[in-house]
């Protein structure tokens, strides 16, 4: 039952973890942007198709990843602005007040919270209603996890967790496994000795020839 | 290690002795086990009947009502009346306490309150629910913190 690797949590709030796997990911996600100056000999980076040396027109739209925008963020927006991605703008949000459980959550790239909670990094006016939308649809969605991941024992789960974002994932592991934990005592193997998973691997490999 | 002093052991005349011993004695057919008088048919509707009924918690005959009840079934059950019926009995009783501990969390969440105080819980039933309504309840709390004003942005420095 032990585990033999504790990752390190998403930050899950303006400050992401720096260790966090979950994090390092989640700050690839993209937001629209624009540039707000011309960025020479920087189109290979932010622009399909564009050769080394071209740069990036004033005015031009553009993808950036997250860790790109914060960077390159500042007050006085001399290099590049940013817009919300459609999901926390106001019409998807309504869509998640009225009711949060239809949407997929994993479409609507993976990390709908962490990236939503980072978003608030940046000066925008909408930020209260969007931190608010995630907490309430963070809310509305909990009984449903809590349901299904305390509910359903040595079946395929996939379509449990299909709609579900990385965080939720996460938090359903948690409760499968304080189901599968119970089932495990209930079934009197708790108190049989196994080997532990860490060992499990240690006979398996071979030894390859080995060169010169 | 533990250490005490049990007995005297006399044949025919019932004794007191911690769960382990018995199971150990049983085991060996060296005795035979007397259930607990909570251990019963009647008794166990009735507090199947009460919990359904209640919104609260019913309070449990034994905080180990569920390991008791297994290790008995499991081992001596032979000494117990209408075994089966008990053991449904007792399952029906948590399924019950179960559905209320999900209902009680998910009321707590959507309400975001500070504090909940659930009486007469046993720790099984706590155990099977609590890591998942810690993390949820954290994950709530940080994204709570993004309401508060006043903290300005963060950008990242070289």
């Amino acid at each position: 039952m032990a585990e033999a690797y504790f990752p390190v949590a998403p930050g899950l709030g303006l400050e992401e973890n720096f260790l966090s796997l979950d994090d390092i990911l989640m700050s690839q996600e993209k937001l629209p942007g624009r540039a707000e100056s011309a960025l020479p000999r920087l189109a290979f980076a932010l622009v399909q198709g564009a050769g080394t040396g071209d740069a990036i027109p004033e005015g031009s739209k553009l993808e950036i990843p997250l860790w790109l925008a914060k960077g390159l963020h500042d007050s006085k927006r001399r290099i590049i602005s940013v817009e919300l991605p459609k999901i926390y703008k106001e019409a998807w949000r309504t869509v998640f007040s009225a009711d949060a459980n239809v949407v997929d959550l994993h479409k609507m790239g993976p990390y709908y919270y962490g990236f939503g909670s980072q978003l608030l990094n940046f000066d925008n006016p909408e930020n209260l209603d969007i931190a608010q939308t995630i907490l309430q649809t963070f809310i509305s969605r909990f009984r449903r996890i809590m349901d299904s991941s305390q509910n359903a024992y040595n079946e395929d789960t996939s379509a449990l967790v299909a709609r579900l974002d990385e965080l939720e994932r996460a938090l359903f592991q948690a409760g499968q496994k304080g189901l599968n934990d119970f089932q495990c005592w209930e079934k009197g193997q708790a108190s049989q000795i196994t080997a532990s998973s860490l060992v499990q691997n240690y006979g398996k490999r071979k030894f390859t020839d080995v060169d010169g | 290690v533990l250490q005490g002093d049990l007995g005297p052991f006399n044949p025919g005349l019932p004794v007191e002795v911690p769960v382990w011993l018995a199971i150990n004695l049983k085991q060996r057919q060296k005795c035979r086990l007397i259930p607990p008088e909570w251990m019963d048919v009647e008794k166990l509707e009735e507090i199947r009947d009460q919990e359904r009924k209640e919104d609260t918690f019913t309070p449990m005959p034994s905080p180990y009502y569920m390991e008791l009840t297994k290790l008995l079934l499991n081992y001596a059950s032979d000494n117990i009346p209408k075994a089966d019926e008990i053991r449904t009995l007792v399952k029906d009783t948590w399924d019950t306490r179960i559905a209320k501990l999900r209902l009680s969390a998910d009321s707590f969440v959507r309400q975001q309150e500070a504090h909940a105080k659930l009486d007469n819980l046993t720790l099984m039933e706590i155990n099977t629910t609590g890591t998942f309504l810690t993390q949820a309840l954290d994950h709530m709390y940080k994204l709570r913190t993004n309401l508060q004003p006043g903290e300005s942005a963060h950008s990242q420095d070289f």
